[in-house]
């Protein structure tokens, strides 16, 4: 039995999953090999009849034979189950729906020839769920999957772009081939077939097609289907998915180099129309890679899934087992609807005044952007759609504000503990960063043109640059009403706060209004603010080097302009990164400086406090100023009494979210005999002898 | 008896010390604190700002002075220079895919800065302003740097789409010349220099999608080939995978180009290794910027609930609140909490037992234990009379035990400073760690005068333990603000290991 086991593991190949050796399949898969390749050959043949035959006539052959034979084999009124009522409605939902689709499918092969439809439409539906999953949903299945749905879109691409066989030239040699008249007529023609005769079948004598036709309905439907429905019995669903499809594109790959060659003259059927196809739908290097990328993909994306849900590890059982959580994990799938997020994140847009303000700037220029792009692609522009690119990117500058003032006001979570509120100022600091970026690169592109100016057009140059400009100032006029808005709601609160706190609050609100420029708009806006005042800078040193230059021909106006443009950039963003800077690295907030200094004086002054140590004050986010300290007090004072006295003070000094930890002799006690490790009662003990030695000190003094 | 010389000898010594060491800060740091903000601020963005220099030419100095900074200067002037050609030659070939290459080269730069500040930051102690140090002046280098990179390659795939409408001709000669300069240089400084902060974001962070598909690669070649298990199975280096990836990508992109004088490819390669700088520099930027924004590592969360749990069911305490925990450098903890506890309760016991929880994980800590209706009279009958010091013996008796009795010591009852009976009830909380079982009881309010005499009855070094008994208010202040960080920074075992006998 562990012999067994064991010759199971080693011959497969693959730890872990066992799979039933290949030498007792071997007749199965030889089995399969034959189907596929008269499955392929069929194809081939399919095409040349459908050369002759209408699509709709074919389709209709196919299937009534395909129908004869199966109800012949499977007696399905006879035998088995009565089908009840419902169930003919889904027979027949299916039955048209299937009819539609070997109808497509025989469509494009006529347009794109049979081994490129062998290799778009032959994918069992394993590899076709495998992919959808990895492309739609979040939980693909791992890297492999993702890779083979990768190989699956190089492969769609190699065959679009590299491959010679140009489909635009093959749609314009059809003329009766279009595919909307093929559809109308289709459904027009499934109704009433043998009425219609307006459609010219260059058919000579069908007695000649039974042969053929035969030929196909056995090879390509029944044959495969019966040997489908073995294999993947015998050998598992995607095993028999993995060698199918090897089998049919490498049997394909095959019959197309030798399709036009004299020898398989014999197996064609029908070899009299059509000797001009000999050249088309050759074998290209397009073909020949997109084959193998589709080969990769297949085996990739048919292959089980390994999956195991991911959790996080929780710790380890007595055993020794690995104990995992897959609670966050079924959380994160617990998604609403697109359209629902999508509605709900725009009430929530425009709700706040920011991001509504971001919001309608942001939809203004990416309307601005599309008609640039649409013109420029109308009128075949490259200085247009290029222009329109570079607008989009400073889009996204925009999204990450949009997105930073939606994100500030989700709740406080567990893991982020004081709320969102700080994502604005990383917003603040990344678009800062991206202005410097954006800076640094027009400073080297203007040094560069400095050295040699190139020659430019102006002549689409000023209208796109007087839009981009008016657009600008409209989102410089909203911004900047956003700014003083911003700052009045500021000084509105510090008088507010003021009035809540007593006579200290005045001088508080006064502080507030007096801060430097800018400091009453948030870091995020600011970022945002600062986005577009450099798009207006660009605009306008378009304009004026285009006027210099159509004017007076001075090619060099335009990098010195840029130049400039950059240094204003660059210097305008500074600030902004300063601040941020100080916000993360919890910089003592400067505002709140002076106030902070005089509470702590203050607190020292409190009745009953000894001293204060660690004072920890820093701005979280707009409107959270925290802080921690601790405070030593006398051992005969109510701890609660101190606590409110100091979170006043505090408060008043614009700490908003206090935590004061008061400490009396007794707890350095506590501690000291709470703390078992040798160094540290050593230490404690040190600590109360350094508190004697002081003492003695001063009683000597 | 020797033992409480040396000690005595010790401690005479040790305050004075501290006090120099403070004053030392204060003449560096307090002195000029906004022109010391600025020069931390400004990070390296702008060198070249008057006022500035001269601070910055300090501090250069400061970090130059050591020898272990000169090997990252010498690695960043050779970077500069390769930059210099790679840009050369980008612009001479005329390639996409050798700039995107290239900006790696920069990344390199700013890792090498990087460094360079980690190694800054070493030198520092908190200032008044930067009360927390300036640890997290590392994870603002670490976030900025990944943050640019990726800017650049949001650029690159800019100027690639634009590309993608027309392309240009690109020349051969200097591709692959630069390519292998490119990687040399960037494979010599990646493993040459030891760049602590960027070490550690690249293990912490999780994994990106480049290492992802290269352990699944790997897993199953190494199910082919067992013996490249060893070098394969690890977790990659992202930045060396990145590395490789690039001129990977550059040398196909170099034979396509050569062979079928496909220009596109130099495009596409662009795009590819765009997305390959994202793919690798995203979980770094998410892992630090959310240091920044002040988070509690969700790796942390399982044990920080772990303690919680314990400290809520402690004895007084009902609720836990208000608890916010982050990290402030790449390690260490932070936070504050509240509780709240029963009227009755002791407070300065259960913040002793709160502390000394959660010391172990979080080092800098604040507890403040709040209390409903502390006003009302039952309480604040009067001042707590001078016998609840008598306490302070436990400290004089652990001082006079002598250390190799110390595990002896942490048995008797005294030390734990609990008055547990022999007959109380079996502790919440038991660890196997003597000492730590602790059940605070809380006497009845009748009591609530004479909580802790019980360590004085024992009698232990009763003469050290008067002398604390009643301290002037201006000895204890002069002590106390005299060792501002003594809890945290006498626990160092440099400091404690002089002690020893």
């Amino acid at each position: 039995m562990d012999d067994k086991y064991s010759s199971n593991v080693i011959s497969g190949g693959k730890l872990g999953r066992v799979e039933v050796p290949n030498a007792r399949l071997t007749r199965y898969i030889v089995l399969l090999l034959l189907t596929k390749m008269l499955k392929a050959l069929g194809i081939f043949e399919s095409y040349d009849l459908l050369k002759v035959v209408h699509i709709v006539q074919f389709v209709f052959i196919l299937k009534l034979g395909c129908a004869v034979i199966l109800l012949f084999f499977q007696k399905p009124f006879s035998t088995g189950k009565m089908v009840a009522k419902r169930q003919w409605i889904k027979i027949l939902k299916h039955a048209v729906i299937s009819s539609i689709i070997s109808l497509l499918g025989f469509f494009g092969l006529t347009l794109c020839g049979p081994l490129r439809t062998l290799l778009l439409f032959e994918h069992s539906d394993v590899v076709v769920i495998s992919l959808l999953s990895v492309l739609f949903t979040s939980s693909g299945g791992g890297p492999s999957k993702t890779r083979g749905a990768a190989f699956f879109i190089i492969a769609v691409i190699c065959l679009l772009l590299f491959d010679n066989d140009d489909l635009m030239a093959k749609m314009a040699e059809h003329p009766e081939g279009h595919h909307d008249s093929a559809l109308t007529h289709a459904l027009y023609t499934g109704i009433a077939f043998l009425g219609v005769a307006d459609h010219k079948s260059k058919v000579e004598s069908w007695s000649g097609l039974i042969m053929p036709f035969v030929m196909i309905i056995f090879s390509v439907m029944i044959l495969d289907f019966y040997v489908e429905s073995i294999c993947t019995a015998k050998l598992e669903a995607p095993r028999s998915a993995r060698y199918g499809s090897i089998f049919l594109f490498l049997s394909g790959l095959l019959l197309a180099n030798f399709w036009t060659h004299p020898l398989t003259d014999q197996l064609r059927a029908m070899s009299k129309p059509g000797q001009q196809a000999s050249t088309e739908h050759v074998l290209s290097g397009g073909v020949l890679v997109s084959a193998c990328f589709f080969i990769l993909s297949d085996s990739i994306l048919s292959s089980p899934s390994k999956k195991g849900q991911k959790g996080t590890l929780v710790g380890y059982s007595p055993e020794g087992i690995p104990l995992y959580n897959l609670m966050g994990d079924a959380l994160q799938h617990s998604s609403q609807s697109l359209p629902r997020f999508i509605k709900d994140s725009l009430k929530q847009i425009l709700e706040e005044y920011d991001s509504r303000q971001i919001f309608y700037f942001l939809c203004l220029n990416l309307a601005f952007t599309f008609v640039e792009l649409f013109y420029g692609v109308w009128t075949n522009s490259l200085g247009l759609i290029s222009d329109g690119f570079h607008m989009l990117f400073d889009c996204s500058a925009l999204v990450l504000g949009l997105f930073a003032a939606l994100m500030t006001r989700w709740k406080a979570t567990r893991i982020y503990s004081y709320g969102y509120g700080r994502v604005e100022i990383l917003s603040g600091f990344i678009n800062g960063l991206f202005l410097m970026v954006i800076a640094f690169f027009v400073f080297v592109e203007s040094i560069s043109r400095l050295i040699d100016p190139p020659n430019i057009n102006t002549v689409m140059l000023a209208p796109v640059s007087v839009g981009g400009l008016i657009v600008n100032l409209v989102g410089i006029c909203a911004f900047s009403h956003a700014h003083s808005h911003g700052a009045s709601k500021g000084s509105c609160s510090g008088h507010e706060h003021g009035h809540s706190h007593g006579g200290h609050g005045h001088s508080h609100g006064h502080g507030h209004s007096h801060s430097p420029g800018g400091r009453g708009m948030n870091a995020n806006m600011r970022g945002v603010f600062l986005h577009v005042l450099a798009d207006t800078l660009g605009s306008v040193g378009v304009i004026i080097s285009t006027v210099l230059i159509s004017q007076f021909g001075w090619l060099i106006a335009d990098p010195i302009c840029s130049l400039f443009i950059a240094t204003l950039i660059f210097l305008s963003v500074i600030p902004l990164l300063k601040d941020a800077c100080e916000v993360l690295l919890l910089r003592i907030p400067p505002e709140h400086e002076k106030d902070l200094n005089f509470a702590l004086e203050k607190v020292q002054k409190i009745e009953g406090v000894l001293s204060y140590r660690d004072p920890h004050f820093w701005r979280h986010s707009a409107n959270v100023v925290a802080g921690t300290v601790h405070l030593q007090i006398m051992s005969d004072v109510v701890e609660q009494r101190v606590i409110q006295q100091v979170t006043a003070v505090l408060k008043d000094a614009g700490v908003n979210n206090l935590t004061v930890q008061v400490e009396k002799e007794a707890y350095f006690q506590h501690m000291s005999g709470l703390s078992t490790g040798f160094h540290e009662v050593l230490a404690m003990t040190q600590q109360m002898e350094s508190m004697k030695y002081y003492k003695d000190g001063t009683c000597i003094m | 008896m020797v033992a409480v010389d040396v000690i005595n000898f010790q401690d005479s010594d040790t305050p004075l010390h501290r006090k120099k060491q403070e004053t030392d800060t204060y003449v560096l740091w307090s002195g000029p604190p906004w022109t010391l903000t600025e020069q931390g601020t400004i990070h390296p963005f702008r060198k070249t700002h008057k006022s500035f220099l001269g601070k910055f030419v300090q501090e250069f100095n400061l970090v130059a002075s050591d020898r272990r900074s000169w090997k990252i200067l010498l690695f960043g002037v050779m970077n500069v220079i390769c930059t210099a050609c790679l840009l050369m030659w980008c612009n001479s070939t005329n390639s996409m895919a050798l700039t995107a290459y290239t900006y790696l080269t920069i990344f390199d730069l700013f890792s090498l800065i990087t460094c360079l500040m980690s190694s800054w930051v070493t030198m520092k102690k908190p200032s008044q302003l930067f009360s927390f140090g300036f640890e997290r002046f590392e994870v603002l280098a670490v976030f900025a740097s990944t943050v640019l990179v990726q800017l650049g390659a949001l650029f690159i795939l800019k100027e690639s789409v634009e590309r993608f409408v027309e392309q240009p001709e690109v020349h051969t000669g200097r591709l692959l010349v630069g390519t292998f300069v490119a990687l040399f240089f960037n494979l010599l400084t990646l493993l040459s220099v030891k760049n602590k902060p960027f070490v550690y974001v690249s293990e912490a962070a999780s994994t990106s999608w480049l290492q992802e598909h290269v352990a699944d690669l790997s897993r199953s070649l190494c199910g082919i080939v067992p013996a490249l298990s060893s070098f394969l199975l690890p977790r990659m280096n992202p930045f060396v995978l990145i590395n490789l990836a690039g001129a990977f990508a550059l040398g196909i992109t170099y034979m396509l180009i050569e062979i079928n004088n496909y220009n596109a490819v130099d495009t596409a390669s662009a795009v590819a290794i765009a997305l390959m700088t994202f793919g690798t520099m995203y979980p770094m930027s998410v892992y630090s910027g959310k240091v920044l924004l002040q988070t509690t590592p969700s790796h942390v969360i399982g044990q920080l609930d772990k303690l919680l749990r314990e400290v809520s069911t402690l004895d007084g305490v009902l609720e836990v609140r208000n608890e916010h925990f982050w990290t402030v450098g790449f390690g260490s903890l932070a936070g504050s909490v509240h509780v709240r506890i029963r009227r009755d309760a002791n407070e300065q016991m259960v913040l002793a037992h709160v502390t000394n929880r959660l010391h172990t994980l979080v080092s800098t800590l604040t507890v403040q234990i709040f209390k409903d209706d502390w006003t009302r009279p039952s309480l604040v009958s009067g001042v707590l009379p001078a016998a609840t010091l008598s306490a302070s013996d436990y400290g004089g008796a652990s001082g006079f035990l002598p250390p190799a009795s110390s595990k002896q010591a942490e048995e008797l009852d005294p030390l734990t400073s609990t008055p547990t009976k022999p007959s109380s009830p079996p502790p919440e909380f038991a660890f196997n760690t003597p000492g730590k079982n602790i059940q605070p009881v809380v006497l009845p309010s009748t009591h609530q005068h004479r909580p802790y005499n019980l360590g004085g009855g024992l009698g232990v070094g009763a003469g050290l333990g008067m002398g604390a008994r009643l301290p002037s208010v201006q000895g204890y202040r002069t002590s106390f603000s005299a060792a501002p960080h003594r809890y945290g920074s006498n626990l160092l075992p440099s400091q404690t290991s002089q002690y020893r006998p």
